[in-house]
């Protein structure tokens, strides 16, 4: 199917993209790489009066290095963070789930941005960069610029603390030294789908943190709150997560369950390769 | 329209375009490049796939528009290339075809395949293909000849290019012409009565309420209360006994959907229970939704109540594939938590806070809903 009919600009930079989009265009959404939103204008579900377009807006395309930390600009393409085009700040972990997004053609367009603000909760961005403990950077139109933790950033399924005219310029996400080790795993029918279950394990030595995070739940990501129990064997897998998740059907949490013992696997004999 | 110029297959063209135009379709009909084939029209099946900038893309999920001073190659411009050459003759030789008509897509992805993955095994292969759907071959042929390649290649000559590319344009146009008003579903295409919802999705909720059972069920009778708690329900009329008919905006992400229906609605006095019937459709994405919804209030011990709803549901048309249960589901929860605290509100006379549509009351729940609103209160 085609589109309805709307109007497209091209913003050069975000001030200009979250002027575009602010108070006076009350229809008007951004679009990066338009894989998420594209199909959703084909079946004209979602039909904006206007897009601007910032696919091309070079403040919003590079990588900063900030000392301790990366800032990732919200139109960074997966196939960039794939094939080691701008640097990781883990060290392989964003590689390694930048080349296992939907399929080669979608990563070379669709955004790391792009995937964050429409908050698919199966969406593998959403999932890890929770476990990594990444921030949103978000700016409104008159160049304020705010930080929120990606956990508290997704608000639901498809949805965000965005508001009106606030664009998601970037995402921060800390370097992880030698000692950190991470897995993740996801459950899909068919390589490319949007999982039905997924996991993702952080385990830093170094500063302590310890993350498991379900994903592809009905709503944002949950951080598992007795994450040390289950890394030690002394709380399984499934019990955490139906305490966690205590209205979710059985057979669902046993999925899930197995997502998140394959990712705490695959961490355990993984440690991470070194800083970029 | 917007003007844009860019160069396709070695040819630089200006031209005038809709902003909605995909790139798919401005080659096909305004440069009549038929060679890239239209299947899905939603990024799924990969017959669509050229290269942009020396990279492959979905040109259905392309804006032409997008493309200033892109370079487009699309099948028709690798005739003399040799790397593609190779790839033809293999597939010819392979029977990687049959109907052909995911082979432009396939062959530029193939090529992909080659260029950027040298080391690449059969499993590696097939996962690179899962973008490229072929209903006739099976994919045995189509992988012999890329692996035939890859044991045999040539440097490819299409590379991509860097990104950096030249100063982004504003490329505003003015809208070509306005979205025709959408007609209200009539009431009557979705008529009672309901049949059993087959293969529908259940799920279950308790609201808590700080009120009284016995204050907390009068309101939950009275309808036009009920519904105007709901974020984005709306009554079109008094109801007409047990009948409620009306519309609910549902909101999920950038989708928007106006479901309109009817409901049936039905009390237990002396359970403290009810049930809510309905079917709704949204014409714009001709989406149906068929739902249930029991609910009973019961104390909670310390002199407050609570609901608990049974939902059951059930998505038809374009909108299911977004409706999956685990999205309707945290859509339903915050619709929910929205109306306990505007219905709590209410029953302290105090007005209701989101009169806003639900930013994403489930789908299926816009049907359930309008029988709901149909049902309790109004």
């Amino acid at each position: 199917m085609k589109p309805a009919p709307f109007d497209l600009t091209t913003a050069r930079d975000a001030a200009e993209a979250a002027a575009l989009t602010g108070d006076g265009s009350p229809e008007a959404r951004i679009v990066a790489g338009g894989q998420s939103l594209g199909p959703m204008l084909n079946l004209r579900l979602a039909r904006p009066a206007h897009l601007v377009d910032i696919s091309r807006a070079a403040d919003l395309r590079a990588v900063t290095d900030e000392g301790d930390r990366l800032l990732y600009g919200a139109a960074v393409t997966h196939a960039e963070i794939e094939d080691g085009a701008v640097p990781d700040a883990t060290g392989g972990w964003l590689r390694e789930i930048a080349g296992r997004i939907a399929y080669r053609a979608v990563r070379n367009r669709g955004t790391l941005g792009g995937s964050l603000v429409h908050a698919d909760p199966a969406a593998d961005w959403v999932v890890t960069l929770t476990a990594l403990g990444a921030e949103a950077v978000v700016a409104d139109p008159a160049g304020a610029v705010r930080v929120e933790p990606l956990a508290t950033f997704i608000a639901g399924p498809f949805a965000t603390t965005l508001r009106r005219g606030e664009i998601l310029t970037g995402v921060r996400i800390a370097k992880r030294g030698p000692q950190a080790r991470w897995g993740y795993w996801k459950f899909t029918r068919k390589v490319g789908e949007f999982a039905k279950a997924s996991a993702a394990v952080l385990i830093d030595d170094r500063t302590g943190e310890v993350r498991l995070v379900a994903g592809a739940i009905e709503r944002p990501p949950i951080l598992l709150p007795d994450a040390g129990a289950v890394l030690s064997g002394t709380l399984s897998a499934e019990e955490a997560l139906r305490r966690a998740l205590p209205d979710r059907p059985a057979r669902t949490l046993a999925l899930h369950a197995v997502a998140l013992r394959e990712a705490i696997d695959i961490a355990a004999g993984r440690p991470h390769r070194g800083a970029a | 329209m917007n003007a844009v110029t860019l160069r396709v297959n070695d040819r630089t063209v200006s031209a005038e375009v809709e902003p909605r135009t995909h790139l798919a379709d401005f080659l096909r009909e305004d440069q009549l490049l038929t060679g890239t084939h239209v299947g899905c029209e939603h990024g799924v099946c990969g017959a669509c796939t050229l290269m942009v900038d020396g990279r492959p893309v979905r040109s259905c999920l392309t804006f032409a528009a997008s493309c200033a001073d892109a370079e487009v190659r699309t099948i028709e411009s690798f005739d003399e290339d040799p790397l593609m050459g190779r790839l033809r003759a293999a597939f010819s030789r392979r029977h990687a075809l049959q109907c052909g008509f995911c082979t432009p897509g396939m062959l530029v992805t193939a090529y992909d395949i080659v260029r950027r993955l040298p080391d690449a095994d059969e499993v590696r292969i097939r996962e690179e293909l899962a973008g490229n759907l072929c209903r006739c071959t099976g994919y045995a042929g189509i992988v012999e000849a890329i692996r035939d390649v890859l044991a045999d290649p040539v440097p490819a000559a299409v590379q991509p290019i860097p990104r950096t590319g030249p100063e982004p344009r504003t490329v505003a146009s003015g809208r070509t012409r306005a979205d025709p008003p959408v007609a209200p579903d009539p009431a009557s295409r979705f008529p009672d009565p309901f049949g059993a919802i087959e293969d529908g999705v259940t799920l279950g909720r308790s609201i808590p309420f700080d009120l009284p059972p016995d204050r907390l069920w009068e309101l939950v009778k009275r309808i036009d209360a009920v519904v105007a708690c709901l974020p984005g329900a709306k009554l079109a009329g008094p109801p007409e006994g047990d009948v409620l008919d009306g519309t609910f905006m549902v909101a999920i992400g950038p989708i928007r959907a106006t479901f309109a229906g009817k409901a049936a609605v039905g009390f237990d006095e002396a359970a403290r229970s009810g049930t809510v019937r309905g079917r709704g459709g949204d014409t714009r994405s001709r989406s149906s939704a068929d739902g249930a919804m029991d609910f009973r209030v019961v104390p909670d011990g310390s002199g407050g109540s609570r609901v608990e709803v049974e939902l059951t549901y059930r998505l038809k048309g374009p909108l299911a594939q977004f409706g999956r249960p685990a999205i309707v589901s945290g859509v339903i929860d915050r619709l929910l938590s929205d109306f306990a605290a505007n219905f709590s509100a209410l029953a302290r006379g105090e007005p209701a806070a989101a009169a806003a549509p639900a930013g994403g009351i489930g789908l299926v729940l816009g049907a359930l809903l309008a029988r709901l609103r149909k049902t309790i209160g109004w």
